[in-house]
């Protein structure tokens, strides 16, 4: 070096710089590709007793002559009490509010829809329906899932979008496809009815209704919505006779060869995380020109790449929320409890009964380039189908049904 | 090698740097291209101007959010594009607590809305809030863009017309663009102002020279639009009606809490621009409005409350109502009655003749290739 020129030094040291820089530029290319994982980047759902029995591909280990205290072994219980945030404990007179509120068909856009609209108690809490109806002339995409239990959701909606139960009802009230409702709009609502400000002051101590407290209310009286005497929950609690052969044969295979308890373990049937199935797309969005814009309205409302909302053909799920590659088509392992009231099944309702779930999963899942690898075919009989659905269908109580209240009135202010 | 072959090296180096960035930002948002549709629609050329692509997204009832309410259900082309009410009803399940104004000549005016709070010169930030707000069409306008790109008479108009693919600014200036078409025309005092003396009846005259002198009308109402595009307070009466209907309290009260009133739960009286300035001067100040086509767009004032031209004329010959900040222009008139019948006549020649009018087809949503360019 010392032999070169002044200018040749500097030739030299811009060169070098240079190739520093793009070998810097590269490394830390890579260094960002390797460590992009799988993990989401939000704190870690909840595990509830992860089941022990089953090896990390859920199947193989055959259980016989299952008990209810191997059951609890295995981490299955009764239902734990539900807990509430600390900003909204649960009083009678709360969860009365919450229920009005509830039914109140006011509380919408058109002033035709309420929460029950389409969590209707009759039909499990949920709308029966495949896809929701959504709003008029702005149809939904996703299936309604049902009320019951959802207290115990840490995160809410079929992506886990939404981060409690309160914001859930704020999501609804406000959404485009939901109850299409300002907030504010809302809140006058509610002060044009002397009988909802008198109860507004005496749980929450306001002097005119707000949102947040709605929400609260709301959450409140869903929070009471929980399984009713399940026959499970009975045997589970020690009583043998409380379900049949036929469903403790199921329960092996669910803990066993079916290995249906590595996503679904625990009291409440759910590990609280995010899998693909590969559930096929639902055919409304190829055969119905509104769902069609409704599928491109949440591709755009959620954010996604230019690519992905011309070209996307099927719900990306938990992608929305985390955008990471690794998370396209993943959807959150719903509870178990209830099956009964709450079919048609799955994100997008595509599956109509338990027996055709069951033998989706006997065939290894669908297919998708993202499908969980704890997915494969099972080779169950058709026998053991049956006994698996006789399981499930001990997993489900009494219907719960709640009268709609009578409406606080408007009144004319003074 | 030499210094200028070294900067040679160091300015390609730059370059080969640079190329990627460029490349990386040079992506031109919304696609060029038409979506494939499954069945090759028979697409209407009869849009053949920006104006008529507004016209039919005007009558559009998908242009709210439950699909009901396009913008002609409050601007009836039958009425002068107003509705005849006294309050209009506003958006799906509200009723709201304003006069609907006639659309003819609207875009000319310096203010739009009775409190003015929209500029003129931006006329589609007034459809916007028509869409959007929770008073009116309360329709998310993501959600309407994409019922938009879903008729393919709406995809191909938007391209012929606009150069690209639907988009939500588009769809504000297409309507604009046929609100801009909306203007008085075989008016009478419109053509009597233009050199035809016998547009007007003799008493129309008489009552024309009392608009521009003693009625002193004119002091706000002057100007080619027969608006000075401000503000005055003239005590005009509000329309209880606003305090008696439920649904038309509880939007009264959402917009003044929004505007933030303080005092929007006790008010019982619509306090006009002082929503928005919030200056005590401004109370129950309201724009003048374009008396153009007054003579059709009964019932008068933001309340609705004068029901005639009659009522109007003795209104101000009374010497208007009560509000501590009444312009000092206000005052009793003394007009006789003949002079009031004259007034009155001469307001009665302020409007176009209603035209037969037909409304557009709606065209309907196509379907798509799903994942094919939607």
């Amino acid at each position: 070096m010392a032999n070169l020129s002044f200018s040749h030094k500097l030739l030299v040291g811009f060169i070098g710089s240079l190739g520093v820089g793009l070998v810097g530029v590269i490394a830390l290319t890579i260094w960002v590709f390797a460590s992009h994982s799988n993990t989401p980047s939000r704190p870690d759902p909840i595990t509830i007793n992860p089941t022990a029995a089953i090896g990390s591909s859920g199947s193989s280990v055959a259980i016989k002559d299952i008990t209810s205290k191997l059951a609890r072994e295995l981490g299955f219980d009764v239902m734990p009490a539900v807990t509430m945030p600390l900003d909204n404990p649960l009083t009678d007179a709360k969860i009365e509010l919450g229920k009005i509120l509830f039914f109140d068909s006011r509380l919408s856009g058109n002033g035709l829809l309420s929460c029950a609209t389409c969590h209707q108690p009759t039909l499990g809490w949920g709308d029966a329906l495949d896809i929701n109806f959504g709003y008029p002339e702005s149809l939904h995409w996703r299936n309604s899932q049902t009320i019951i239990n959802s207290a115990y959701w840490p995160l809410l909606f079929w992506d886990g979008s939404t981060k409690s139960l309160e914001s859930q009802a704020k999501a609804a009230w406000t959404g485009a496809t939901g109850q299409n409702i300002d907030s504010m709009l809302l809140e006058e609502r509610l002060a044009q009815a002397p009988e909802y400000v008198a109860m507004f002051k005496d749980v929450f101590g306001t002097e005119i209704p707000l949102f947040d407290d709605a929400l609260r209310a709301v959450a409140a009286f869903e929070a009471t919505i929980n399984t009713v005497n399940a026959p499970f929950d009975a045997w589970i609690a020690g009583d043998e006779s409380a379900i049949s052969a036929s469903a403790k044969r199921g329960m092996e295979l669910f803990v066993g060869e079916a290995g249906c308890s590595a996503c679904h373990g625990g009291p409440l049937f759910s590990d609280f995380s995010y899998h693909n199935l590969g559930v096929p797309a639902n055919e409304k969005f190829v055969v119905d020109p509104q769902r069609q814009l409704a599928f491109r309205y949440q591709n755009r409302k959620k954010g996604v790449p230019e690519h992905d909302y011309r070209e996307a053909t099927n719900d990306l799920g938990l992608y929305y929320v985390t955008k990471l590659e690794d998370d396209r088509g993943k959807f959150r392992t719903p509870f178990l409890r209830d099956l009964v009231q709450t079919g048609p099944y799955m994100h997008n309702g595509t599956i109509s009964t338990l027996e055709g779930v069951v033998q989706f999963y006997n065939a290894g899942g669908g297919s998708h380039d993202n499908k969980d690898s704890l997915l494969s075919p099972l080779g169950l009989t058709s026998d053991q189908v049956a006994d698996l659905v006789e399981f499930l269908l001990t997993l489900s109580g009494d219907p719960i049904i709640v009268e709609p209240p009578a409406m606080p009135e408007y009144e004319v202010a003074g | 090698m030499n210094r200028s072959a070294g900067v040679v090296i160091v300015v390609i180096a730059i370059v080969l740097f640079a190329i990627p960035v460029a490349v990386a930002t040079n992506s031109i948002p919304g696609s060029t291209s038409p979506p494939e549709w499954v069945d090759e629609p028979a697409v209407s050329t009869a849009y053949g101007s920006q104006e008529e692509l507004g016209k039919v997204l005007f009558f559009d009832p998908r242009l709210s959010d439950d699909g009901q309410t396009s913008c002609a259900s409050c601007h009836l082309p039958s009425k002068s594009w107003t509705d005849g009410k006294a309050l209009s009803d506003g958006g799906t399940s509200n009723l709201y607590f304003r006069n609907t104004p006639t659309l003819l000549n609207a875009t000319k005016q310096g203010q739009a809305f009775w409190d003015g709070r929209l500029h003129g010169s931006d006329p589609a930030t007034v459809v916007r809030e028509h869409i959007v707000e929770a008073h009116f069409g309360n329709l998310d306008g993501r959600l309407m863009v994409e019922r938009i790109l879903q008729v393919p008479e709406y995809d191909a108009a938007f391209r012929d017309q606009f150069g690209g693919e639907p988009s939500f600014g588009k769809v504000l200036n297409a309507v604009v663009a046929f609100l801009n078409t909306l203007e008085s025309e075989d008016n009478p005092y419109v053509d009597y102002k233009g050199g035809d003396n016998s547009a007007l009846s003799d008493e129309q005259i008489a009552g024309l020279n009392l608009f521009e002198g003693k009625a002193g009308c004119s002091s706000c109402h002057s100007g080619e639009l027969l608006t000075d595009n401000d503000w005055h307070a003239i005590g005009a009466s509000d329309n209880p009606e606003i305090f008696t209907e439920p649904e038309r309290h509880i939007t009264f009260r959402r917009f003044f809490k929004i505007l933030g009133v303080g005092t929007y739960a006790q008010l019982r009286e619509d306090i006009g621009l002082s929503a928005l300035t919030h200056e005590d001067s401004d109370l129950r100040k309201f724009r003048t409005p374009s008396l153009l086509e007054a003579g059709a767009t009964a019932p008068y004032m933001h309340s609705g409350m004068l029901a005639t031209l009659s009522d109007v004329v003795r209104f101000y010959n009374d010497g208007g109502g009560s509000v501590v900040t009444k312009d000092a222009a206000i005052s009793p008139l003394g007009l006789s009655e003949s002079e009031i019948a004259q007034l009155v006549a001469f307001l009665e020649s302020l409007q176009s003749p209603i035209e037969p009018f037909t409304e557009p087809e709606i065209p309907s949503y196509g379907l798509l290739t799903l994942g094919g360019n939607q």
